[in-house]
């Protein structure tokens, strides 16, 4: 664990001081704050994504909707009289498990098909959203939702901003230390050639099932800050559209390194906002990377150094000892 | 031999593909310090036992036993996990990942397996020690031929089953290998099917035949090259 940190300390150093310093030199302007606030955000879904599809192989297309489900069960409990903060753990943990429960089926199939099945769960649950009127209000959303409470007061501005920055440099840190753990290793291998990992006595669908709960944890935690921080839910803010752009954050910065799924949500969840006055163009300039990073850069843009930088540790230790005594 | 503890009890084996009966009722034991080999023509089942026995299929009827304990329709970690394992017809390592990845994946879920200094000696025995760093897949075809029984070795098999390990390999390569097998027969249970007779003479205390299906014979090398059906069946065409 020391060790996972050590290997990973200086860029999670990095990322932190980034983290908290963006919020505090963009307080001078709201709009801008917003966004770097929602780009914190998404580093959490991110970071559960990287662990789904960079690291298990698995490209769930539920991810929204699990995000959705805690979103709802929070601003439920929330309305019902709880505090975010009570409200916030039982919405995650109730969206995971819904979110393991719904997967369960799909968990047994491989790559295409698995994600075809998530597509069809997350279809489900986003009509789910439009159909429970008493729970969701349907397709007009729920509007102006509570900030949390915060020493008092209600937690918002540049203090909500900072708050986001702990939980996405706490994100990075639980990515790290799973990743680093054997854990890690197991998804690697399940990643890679599944059936040989079974062979070599890796029990392949418990392994799958429990990257899929913590990664439903990642992005139920994401969804239930998302509800009070944003203000607004609605059916649409957790479609599959959002799932597809968060796994091309992932894809587009570089599948299986732990900062890749950072630097493509840099670069793209500003991206929405950034094009909101050219509404037409934004879904084909999504297209366009989508297509170009399947077929220009199937690594990612930290892919090709990734795997560069890999074979550089791999030639200062065997790599054997240490993992021997992790 | 000694004592005549069975490795594994395969009995009455049933495996059907659709209409394709690939075991016809297949019983096969293996002992403790014992070598069985298996030979037969293309199609006969071989592929198709071992991976009855290491938990890749389950046969529609039949029982295999491990160490006594009925372990039939059991999924390939829990084969594992009883020490049973396998390598591949067609070589299978982690190509993306370095040889030390792949050794370390191999030992992640085996709660037997060789302490630092074990897989150290290991990896001087197989001469892969100077290729840690490098990806599985740019290793040359032996290499990767010795990777996999390495990684079967680290977590201390009980039985290792070889599906043609000489297969693809040049001359002096298949000499090197029957010299790593024979070493390794020493080390842990060996089952090997091979169309190289000479690596089945070399290697095998005991020889299963298969001939569409069925369990033809077993018998010592001496005792199947000397059988007239298992000539004409077989080594007709493929004694080379
Ligand atoms: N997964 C499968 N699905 C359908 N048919 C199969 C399957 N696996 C094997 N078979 C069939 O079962 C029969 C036995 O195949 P198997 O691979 O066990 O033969 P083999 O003795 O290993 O042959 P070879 O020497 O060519 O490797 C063949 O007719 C094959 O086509
Ligand atoms: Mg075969």
């Amino acid at each position: 664990m020391t060790d996972a940190l050590r290997k990973h300390g200086r860029g999670l150093l990095v990322f932190a001081v980034a983290a908290y310093a963006l919020p505090l030199l963009l307080a001078g302007n709201r709009y801008f704050a917003f966004i770097g606030g929602i780009a914190l955000l998404h580093v959490v879904w991110t970071a559960g994504m990287s662990l789904l599809y960079g690291y298990a192989g698995l490209m769930p297309l539920m991810f929204a909707g699990i995000a959705g489900i805690s979103a709802y069960a929070a601003v439920g409990l929330m309305a019902a009289g709880f505090a975010f903060w009570t409200a916030l753990p039982v919405a995650a943990l109730f969206a995971a498990l819904v979110g393991v429960g719904l997967g369960l089926p799909a968990l047994r199939l491989k790559g295409f098909y698995f994600t075809l099945c998530s597509l069809v769960i997350q279809t489900v649950i986003t009509l789910a959203f439009v159909y429970f009127v008493n729970l969701t209000n349907g397709d007009t959303g729920i509007s102006q939702i509570a900030p949390p409470a915060w020493f008092g007061g209600p937690l918002q501005g540049v203090g909500f901003d900072l708050v986001l920055a702990t939980l996405a440099v706490g994100a990075m840190v639980a990515l790290v230390l799973i990743v680093e753990a054997p854990f890690g290793r197991r998804l690697v291998a399940v990643r890679e050639d599944d059936e040989l990992a079974e062979m070599l006595g890796i029990d392949v669908v418990r392994q799958k099932l429990a990257a899929f709960f913590v990664g439903s944890l990642f992005a139920a935690v994401g969804g239930a800050f998302y509800a009070p921080y944003v203000g607004f839910v609605s059916p649409r803010s957790f479609d599959v559209l959002l799932s597809l752009n968060i796994w091309l954050m992932v894809a587009f910065g570089g599948r299986g390194t732990i900062w890749g799924a950072v630097v493509g949500t840099v670069l793209l969840a500003p991206l929405p906002f950034l094009l909101q006055d050219y509404y037409k163009v934004k879904d084909v300039i999504y297209g366009l990377l989508i297509i170009g990073v399947i077929v220009l850069l199937p690594g990612g843009i930290l892919g090709g150094l990734g795997s560069r930088a890999a074979a550089g540790t791999g030639t200062q230790s065997p790599g054997l000892r240490r993992k021997e005594a992790a | 031999m000694t004592g005549r503890v069975p490795l594994f009890e395969a009995e009455g084996i049933v495996m059907r593909f659709g209409g394709v009966v690939a075991l016809r009722k297949v019983s096969v034991t293996q002992f403790e310090g014992e070598t069985l080999g298996m030979i037969g023509p293309n199609g006969s089942g071989k592929t198709t036992f071992v991976n009855v026995v290491t938990g890749h299929l389950a046969p529609q009827e039949g029982r295999v036993r491990v160490a006594g304990a009925e372990v039939t329709g059991f999924r390939p970690h829990r084969m594992a996990a009883a020490g049973i394992t396998r390598t591949y017809q067609a070589v299978r390592v982690f190509r993306e990942l370095t040889v030390a990845d792949n050794i370390a994946t191999a030992t992640v879920d085996a709660p037997n397996r060789m302490d630092a200094d074990e897989i150290a000696a290991t990896l001087d025995w197989l001469q892969l020690g100077h290729r840690l760093a490098v990806p599985a897949g740019s290793l040359t075809l032996f290499e990767q031929r010795r990777l996999e029984i390495l990684m079967r070795l680290v977590q201390r098999a009980r039985l290792i089953m070889l599906d043609e390990p000489v297969g693809g390999l040049s001359a002096t390569e298949v000499r090197a290998m029957l010299q790593v097998l024979g070493d390794l027969r020493r080390r842990t249970g060996l089952f090997v099917i091979e169309h190289a007779m000479k690596v089945i003479r070399e290697l095998a205390d005991s020889v299963v035949v298969m001939l569409a299906g069925e369990k033809l014979m077993q018998g010592t090398p001496a005792e199947i090259l000397a059988d007239k059906r298992v000539v004409d069946q077989y080594l007709g065409r493929a004694h080379a």
